[in-house]
């Protein structure tokens, strides 16, 4: 029982809604245990581990090679990064230098999946804010990078294109073409989008100003990747924790200004994702202009046996900051496997925002949190 | 007063940028469908438009298999099942079995990429729907054949040259020459 | 040549037969004549269409497979959702809960009567015609109400509550609106106010000046949010409800629902048709053909031009539901209570102000008001083109798919 907010000393029943784990806005198999008001929800807890597939586990029976199609599984929104991760994790164990064609390689391929990552981020924000057309558009333009990833690699969603010492095929001339092709078709099409959706003023009524994190908030939290910047922190670990080729490309780093609300509301969550788009696609250019001539892979034992040790590798993935441990015994096998992701901290930080929100917005904060249930549960 | 030039500003932009998104909708009444119509009504096979590069269901060229089991070995989810035995007669090793579970297979082309000849290959197939998982399995051994030796100076029967340089052509295209 | 279908009974009826019966029968007849070869293939027909242009604008191709383009779809729907188990949950308010999908039906259906289709082509000119209309329509929140209660589900409930919610206050601004219209023609009769107008432009209400252009605008934002359609469609919110109000309803009950959102949007056309638009007016002489003469002809193009006017302003709001996002409940709350019940009566003062002015009208405001309409057509149409122009797409002139 709780005192209604008006305070016409009314007693009112808390309602308990169950938000999933089969509901059109949770991404995936979420559950979300909501006590509300009427449409004001006081308590939102979130229910993790529906989609726990112990991709960590199996990191401990795959040799070396052979774990890496299973990191796709991690996040099969941003598969490369996933790879990305545990290829870096293995070379610095192994102590194996990737060339650098193979580095371009890497950071287009990873990029044009940041570019897919964030579409679907973008686009299913509009979906959840009843905007169905967007999401469609946002969509269609996937769908080129999934068949330009075809073209690289040949698989669309679960690529395992990276491999410990570089990347599965070279990148061919005419597939430079094309993703050139499609970056010119792709910039005005964002602006279009903006217009759309960023600008519209309901699309903005609902999301400025909701579910604010204040910076101190993100921080305590631990939130990562564009949830953080969001909130006005400088941090990217492409800039700040440089790997791969980041430190020769210019780049900018996109951070939530508040422009039309407060800092660190979902507006600007959203809003730093879509111009993460064009910052990616500025880091595209850059790499086909800058292409190196050259293998794409090192020698690698096809026994790969890292010598004993461990290490912990940082890769900026479109959820954030992904964390890769691994810890090798000298044996054909990784002794350990953990993988630290970005959408599972930002499921904590639910529980802090929502209460006062309505339930629309808590909705809107899920979206923007651009929270993915196979990453969260691995 | 201030309130009042809000208000205004409220309105205002709520007409303009409904306005601006109805244009935009309004203009893809003339633009193309992405869509196509699969699976009927489309100009072309979809299979004939994927890229070489394409991980599709895998097939196995029996005649230019070495029963090396790279294969077999590199598998992470072990949908490769090979199976050799020695034939007493020709004194020649055997394949009694050579079956890929493309159910299990997570098309991850590594068992390709490790085939010293070529001879394992993603096809440009997808469509693999079947009533039963049993279908799901393929068999590439019906009677025993034996393994593929490699002639030194290169192959001389014209059926054999095509194949291997099938294999060649598709190792080219997917594997670095350097691994 | 001005008679109507009561005239038409009158000289039906064989002398023996009580004149109640008579038009007990007329009334059946006109009833099921209008739900299955007007209402019904309309709200499939509807369906249909939205979903084409939903799929055009989203670069897709939409049903196109039975009959020509797909247009049988609605057949094919109907006749999968009847064969569909009724399924009742055990916890819901069962007599409640198998009434609702009717009581928002009839709602619906009840608007037909008093919807001219022509000049003598209306099942009953009620001389409150369109006081009926804002009460029948009235009747869909509580069938709607009744789905969320009774269903016993929490997300039926939060949709049956909003929906009370938005067609409560949404009223107010779409009755002021035509409370505007109703000044200018002083007639609650709906073919009072059609014959109140012309058939050209500048004799229509809602070029009659600049107030009524914004009243028409209100009132048709106001009964999209009454049809609970998007922007406003809060009560069965995919993304937040589930499904809202119909989350337990299956098969031919939940189809009630659907048949009477898409045969709604038809109303909202006919009402704005009427009301602001000339309803069904054409020229008494089209090239020399003089209509009195031709009664058969007359029906037939008022007909069309009324289905038309109607049609356009359904095919909008399927146009408005491709575009806008959903609103939140409380915003939209705000939205009625404090932009456009304000605006509204703003609207209806202007009118009563500019009629106490010039009680015959004002040519010159009429006319200023048609060229602003159009300028607004015209930048429209340039802000397609650049949108065309600045995106580069592949272009695809064909209506068809």
């Amino acid at each position: 029982m709780s005192e209604d907010a008006a305070g016409t000393g009314l007693h009112t029943e808390d309602m308990t809604l169950n938000v999933g784990p089969q509901h059109p806005s949770t991404h995936g198999v979420l559950r979300f245990v909501v006590k509300t008001d009427g449409e004001v929800i006081n308590e939102a807890i979130p229910d993790v581990g529906y989609l726990h597939r112990s991709i960590e586990k199996i990191g401990e029976k795959c040799t070396w090679h052979g774990y890496v199609p299973y990191t796709d599984r991690a996040d099969y929104l941003a598969a490369m990064f996933a790879n990305q991760g545990f290829c870096m994790a293995a070379e610095r164990l192994g102590d194996v230098e990737v060339p650098p064609r193979g580095e371009y390689c890497r950071v287009i391929a990873c990029e044009l999946n940041r570019v897919a990552s964030h579409l679907i981020a973008v686009g299913t924000f509009g979906q959840d804010i009843g905007a169905i057309t967007p999401f469609l558009h946002a969509l269609r333009e996937r769908e080129s990078i999934n068949d330009l990833m075809e073209e690289i690699c040949g698989a669309r969603l679960t690529y395992n294109y990276l491999r410990i010492g570089g990347v599965g095929y070279d990148i061919k001339p005419e597939t430079c073409a094309r993703i050139t092709a499609f970056l010119d078709h792709f910039e005005p099409i964002v602006d279009e989008y903006n217009r759309l959706l960023s600008y519209n003023k309901i699309f903005i009524e609902r999301l400025a100003n909701v579910a604010v994190i204040s910076k101190e908030d993100a921080l305590q939290y631990n939130l990562v990747g564009p949830n953080l910047r969001a909130s006005g922190v400088q941090w990217d670990i492409r800039r700040d924790i440089p790997y791969s080729v980041y430190p020769e490309l210019d780049f900018e780093v996109p951070v939530g200004r508040g422009e039309r609300g407060t800092l660190g509301d979902s507006y600007d969550r959203y809003y730093v994702r879509i111009r993460e788009l064009m910052e990616s696609c500025k880091i595209l250019r850059q790499c086909l202009d800058k292409m190196p001539d050259g293998p794409a892979v090192a020698k690698v034992a096809r026994k790969f046996k890292p010598p004993a040790g461990e290490t912990y590798v940082r890769i900026e993935a479109p959820r954030g900051d992904m964390g890769y441990y691994v810890v090798s015994d000298g044996s054909e096998y990784p002794y350990r496997v953990r993988i630290r992701t970005g959408s599972f901290t930002a499921m904590s930080i639910i529980d802090k925002i929502s209460p006062g929100i309505m339930v629309a917005d808590l909705i809107a904060l899920i979206a923007s949190l651009d929270v993915d249930a196979p990453e969260i549960d691995r | 007063m201030n309130g009042i030039i809000e208000y205004c500003q409220n309105v205002r932009d709520t007409v303009r940028s409904i306005f601006e998104g109805m244009t935009i909708t309004f203009s893809h009444f003339v633009r193309k469908p992405s869509t196509v119509q699969y699976p009927d009504r489309i100009a072309q096979q979809v299979q004939e438009t994927l890229p070489l590069r394409y991980r599709g269901i895998l097939e196995v060229d029996m005649d230019i298999c070495t029963g090396c089991l790279a294969c077999e070995r590199v598998c992470p989810i072990n949908c490769i099942a090979i199976g050799i035995e020695m034939n007493a007669e020709t004194k020649q090793r055997d394949f009694t079995l050579f079956d890929i579970d493309i159910c299990k297979c997570m098309y991850c082309g590594l068992c390709m990429e490790a085939c010293p000849t070529g001879s394992i290959r993603h096809t440009q197939e997808f469509e693999g729907a079947c009533n039963n998982p049993a279908g799901l399995v393929r068999h590439f051994i019906t009677e025993k054949v034996p393994l593929y030796k490699p002639k030194k100076g290169g192959e001389t029967e014209p059926r054999m040259i095509q194949k291997v340089d099938i294999g060649k052509t598709y190792m080219d295209e997917i594997a670095e020459p350097e691994n | 040549m001005d008679f109507t279908v009561q005239d038409l009974i009158a000289t039906l009826l064989p002398g023996a037969v009580p004149a109640a019966l008579g038009y007990a029968l007329a009334a059946v007849a006109v009833a099921f004549a209008v739900l299955s070869f007007f209402v019904a293939p309309l709200a499939g027909v509807t369906s249909w269409l939205e979903r084409r242009v939903w799929a055009r604008m989203q670069s897709r191709v939409g049903p196109n497979r039975v009959g020509p383009q797909g247009i049988l779809q609605w057949l094919a729907d109907g006749v999968k959702n009847i064969q569909k188990e009724d399924i009742i949950p055990a916890s819901a308010d069962r007599k409640l809960f198998l009434l609702a999908p009717y009581v928002v039906f009839s709602g619906f259906l009840g608007a037909f009567v008093v919807i001219p289709f022509g000049s003598w082509l209306i099942p009953a000119d009620l001389n409150i015609g369109i006081l009926y209309l804002l009460a029948i329509t009235s009747l869909v929140v509580v069938g709607i109400l009744m789905a969320g209660w009774s269903s016993n589900n929490k997300w039926s409930l939060l949709g049956g509550m909003r929906s009370a919610a938005q067609i409560v206050s949404y009223e107010i601004p779409a009755g002021v609106a035509v409370l505007t219209v109703i000044f200018l023609s002083g007639t609650l009769s709906m073919q009072g106010i059609i014959k109140a107008q012309g058939w050209a432009p500048w004799d229509w209400f809602i070029f009659y000046n600049p107030f009524t252009l914004v009243a028409f605008f209100l009132f048709f934002t106001a009964a999209l949010a009454e049809g609970n359609r998007t922007p406003f469609d809060i009560p069965e919110a995919e993304s937040e409800l589930v499904a809202g109000y119909v989350t337990e309803y299956s098969g031919m009950r939940f189809l009630f629902f659907f048949f009477a959102e898409w045969g709604n949007l038809y109303v909202i056309g006919a009402i704005a048709a009427t009301l602001f638009l000339g309803g069904w007016q054409i020229p008494a002489t089209i090239f020399g053909v003089t209509m009195a003469e031709h009664p058969l002809l007359k029906g037939v193009l008022e007909f069309a031009v009324f289905f038309v006017k109607a049609y356009f302003w359904a095919f909008v709001a399927m146009w408005v539901r491709g575009t806008l996002p959903r609103v939140r409940v409380d915003q939209l709350m705000a939205m009625c209570w404090k932009y456009m019940v304000p605006m509204s009566f703003i609207c209806l003062f202007g009118t009563i102000v500019l009629l106490v002015i010039w009680p015959e009208g004002n040519t010159a405001l009429t006319m200023a008001t048609l060229a602003v309409s159009c300028l607004i057509v015209l930048y429209f149409m340039w802000r397609v083109v650049y949108q065309i122009m600045h995106s580069r797409p592949t272009l695809y002139l064909k209506p068809y798919v």
